[in-house]
């Protein structure tokens, strides 16, 4: 009877046993990526508030604050594919004032395996920029007026530079949806106007100083970077730095300069192009040491 | 185990759980369940609260709360010349402001009790349970404050209280004056289940009722809402309000995305060049030079109820207002980056952009908060 209770004991054991084995083998091996955001200037670390920085077109300028949202981030694998890191429509806001903005712990966890690039959003695309997704500061005060596309600011880049009348001068080069005036000969790119997010501007007779939109323009534009040649183990984390090299902003394809555009840009689509062309090379990616 | 060791272990256990049991009824007393208040969110408006953890709103912590904003007796004091409340300053038909029509504060410049004038003329008390940027025109009172006595709105009342240009009170005279007054201990006994009254509870009642002020019915609510169409002057203003070269007043003051229409944030406004005269400015909290001259863009609900404006209260009115950032801002080394305008010396508005700014703003007003009794002055008081 002893033998015959030890037998089943043991193969009760040997079932249990192998049944976790199976449940191990089971489990991807996965783990986690951190995003550290970085801001630079001419190589060297951003210092806000002060006038020592001079851009492309020469205008000498400071930096007042940067805020600004990347989506939609992904790890680009060794064949191409494409891991998303958080679930879709996923965006963070960065501030350069709120320094636990700049860490970004992504939401999934993610396979183990070697990655040779980053993918992400610089602002939001249109399934992303909806207006009051975000009702929360500090997102909610990113909001991007109705009338001129709605949504939300893909940037904000607060600074002054130093005019050709030799003033200090403000300016918002704030970046998010275009807009096209009625009586302007540009083509028509996206009309966003029979959207349910853009109903607000129904019934809007715009003042005397303001043509009426006719369409809009997004500017958003996808980041595309590789170089990270970066390995994740199971139950490791990964941590990679993402650093936005301001002085880009104001120089390749375009010379940017603030005498031509002015201190506000929101309403001027050419310059809102210009920015959003330049934006190409403002990013790159390498791993935290 | 023998039959009597069994009788006595078991007699011992029963008489340990009884005593015990009888120990702690006579120490907790009745269970102390106030009622949750219930609060809710209006349509688009933020779903973050700033409530603290250890005050959590309740239906009796709020009455009592409002109670105490309006009693006189707040101040200490039982005369009719030394009366004085929250309310004596905060008038809700004038958007929890002191107002330019106020019947003793001439003009809308408030004083305490000692005859002193305060630094800066009243802010709103509208939607400050989403304020989480600082109480106060340069934000002296903010949740990391190292001044453990600067956090909260709880703080803010102790300070009133004992200020010399407000109430000039002492908290054991006042809270020794609501003990002794028939009602409050019964009231103080329902929201935090003591009737021994410390000023602490005080504090925590009215942060509650302040708490609750909540504005989000006005025209433009309910146009967000899809309830109502705005009127043409009115919509010509919204879109002046939210465009860079219309009048630019979004990115401090908000908008459909931001229906608080405030940052709570702080901003050199462009009004001055020369900040010596400025003794509670922005700077004076963070140190940094680039701030002097900033204070808060207070909401812009139920402004035309409120002034004086700015922070010293310089225009009496909303026409004035418009005048300022239309064309009158000044460049200085402080000026903020979003007023872009200050080289044209503002947004350079014709009359009629005036006017349909001025429209779209008063569509901000909202009647069913200037007016709701629930944050009105109680009918009686307690020993009434």
């Amino acid at each position: 009877m002893a033998k015959k209770q030890v037998l089943w004991f043991l193969v009760a054991l040997g079932i249990g046993l192998t049944a976790c084995n199976d449940n191990q083998k089971e489990s991807p091996a996965t783990g986690s990526i951190t995003i550290h955001i970085r801001h630079t200037v001419d190589g060297n670390p951003l210092i806000t508030d002060s006038l020592m920085y001079t851009n492309e077109a020469g205008n000498h300028y400071l930096i007042n604050e940067i805020q600004w949202f990347i989506s939609d981030i992904s790890l680009v694998a060794d064949d191409g594919s494409n891991i998303a890191l958080d679930a879709d429509n996923s965006a963070y806001y960065v501030d350069t004032d709120i320094p636990e903005s700049m860490r970004i712990q992504a939401g999934m966890p993610v396979p183990a395996g070697h990655y040779k690039g980053i993918a992400f959003t610089f602002g939001l695309d249109e399934a992303n920029n909806i207006s009051n997704r975000f009702v929360n500061p500090p997102e909610s005060f990113m909001f991007w007026p109705e009338y001129l596309g709605g949504g939300y600011h893909y940037m904000k880049l607060n600074g002054k530079w130093i005019n050709e009348d030799g003033l200090k001068a403000p300016f918002n080069f704030h970046l998010g949806t275009g807009q096209i005036y009625a009586g302007s000969d540009r083509d028509i790119l996206f009309d966003f106007g029979a959207s349910s997010q853009y109903l607000h501007c129904e019934g809007f007779h715009p003042p005397q100083n303001l043509s009426p939109v006719v369409a809009f323009v997004p500017n958003y534009f996808r980041v595309n970077l590789t170089g990270t040649d970066a390995s994740l183990i199971d139950g490791g984390n990964l941590e990679l730095i993402i650093e936005m090299q301001v002085e880009n902003w104001f120089r390749t394809p375009n010379t940017y300069d603030h005498n031509v555009w002015g201190g506000s840009i929101m309403q001027q689509q050419d310059a809102l192009k210009s920015a959003s062309e330049n934006g190409h090379d403002v990013f790159i990616v390498k791993p935290l040491n | 185990m023998s039959r009597t060791r069994f009788i006595f272990t078991s007699a011992f256990a029963i008489i340990l759980f009884v005593g015990l049991s009888a120990c702690r009824d006579k120490h907790e007393g009745p269970a102390f369940k106030p009622t949750p208040y219930p609060f809710e969110i209006p349509f688009a408006f933020p779903n973050k609260l700033n409530i603290p953890t250890d005050n959590p709103l309740t239906v009796e912590g709020v009455a009592l709360g409002r109670y105490l904003f309006y009693d006189g007796r707040l101040s200490g004091r039982t005369h009719a010349d030394s009366l004085m409340s929250c309310s004596s300053c905060h008038i809700q038909s004038n958007n929890f402001e002191a107002g330019i029509d106020h019947p003793v504060f001439q003009g809308g410049y408030v004083h305490g009790l000692s005859g002193k004038q305060t630094t800066h003329v009243v802010l709103p008390l509208v939607n400050l349970v989403w304020n989480s940027s600082g109480y106060g025109w340069n934000g002296f009172i903010f949740t990391n404050n190292p001044i453990t006595g600067q956090r909260s709105i709880e703080d803010i009342v102790r300070i009133s209280v004992m200020a010399e240009d407000e109430m000039m009170g002492d908290t054991t005279r006042v809270k020794a004056l609501f003990q002794q007054t028939t009602g409050y201990p019964a009231l103080f006994q329902a929201a935090f289940g003591s009737s021994n009254i410390t000023f602490r509870n005080i504090e925590r009642a009215i942060a509650q009722f302040v708490r609750t002020l909540v504005s989000a019915d006005s025209r433009f609510d309910q146009y967000l809402r899809g309830e109502i169409q705005l009127n043409q002057g009115e919509l010509n203003g919204y879109v002046l309000f939210t465009t860079e070269e219309g009048a630019d007043c979004f990115h401090c003051h908000g908008g459909g995305g931001n229906p608080l229409f405030t940052t709570h944030l702080f901003y050199n406004n462009g009004k001055d060049t020369v900040f010596d005269q400025d003794i509670a400015d922005r700077y004076h909290i963070t140190g940094d030079p680039m701030h002097k001259g900033a204070y808060k863009a207070p909401t812009l609900r139920n402004i035309s109820r409120g002034g004086p404006f700015m922070h010293d209260g310089r225009f009496k009115t909303l026409d004035e207002v418009i005048d300022f950032y239309s064309h009158q801002v000044r460049l200085s080394p402080q000026v903020d980056p979003l007023m872009h305008h200050v080289l044209k010396g503002g947004v350079q508005l014709t009359d009629q952009e005036k006017s349909d700014l001025k429209a779209f703003i008063l569509s901000l007003q909202d009647n069913n908060f200037l007016n709701n009794p629930a944050y009105g002055r109680p009918e009686k008081f307690p020993d009434q």
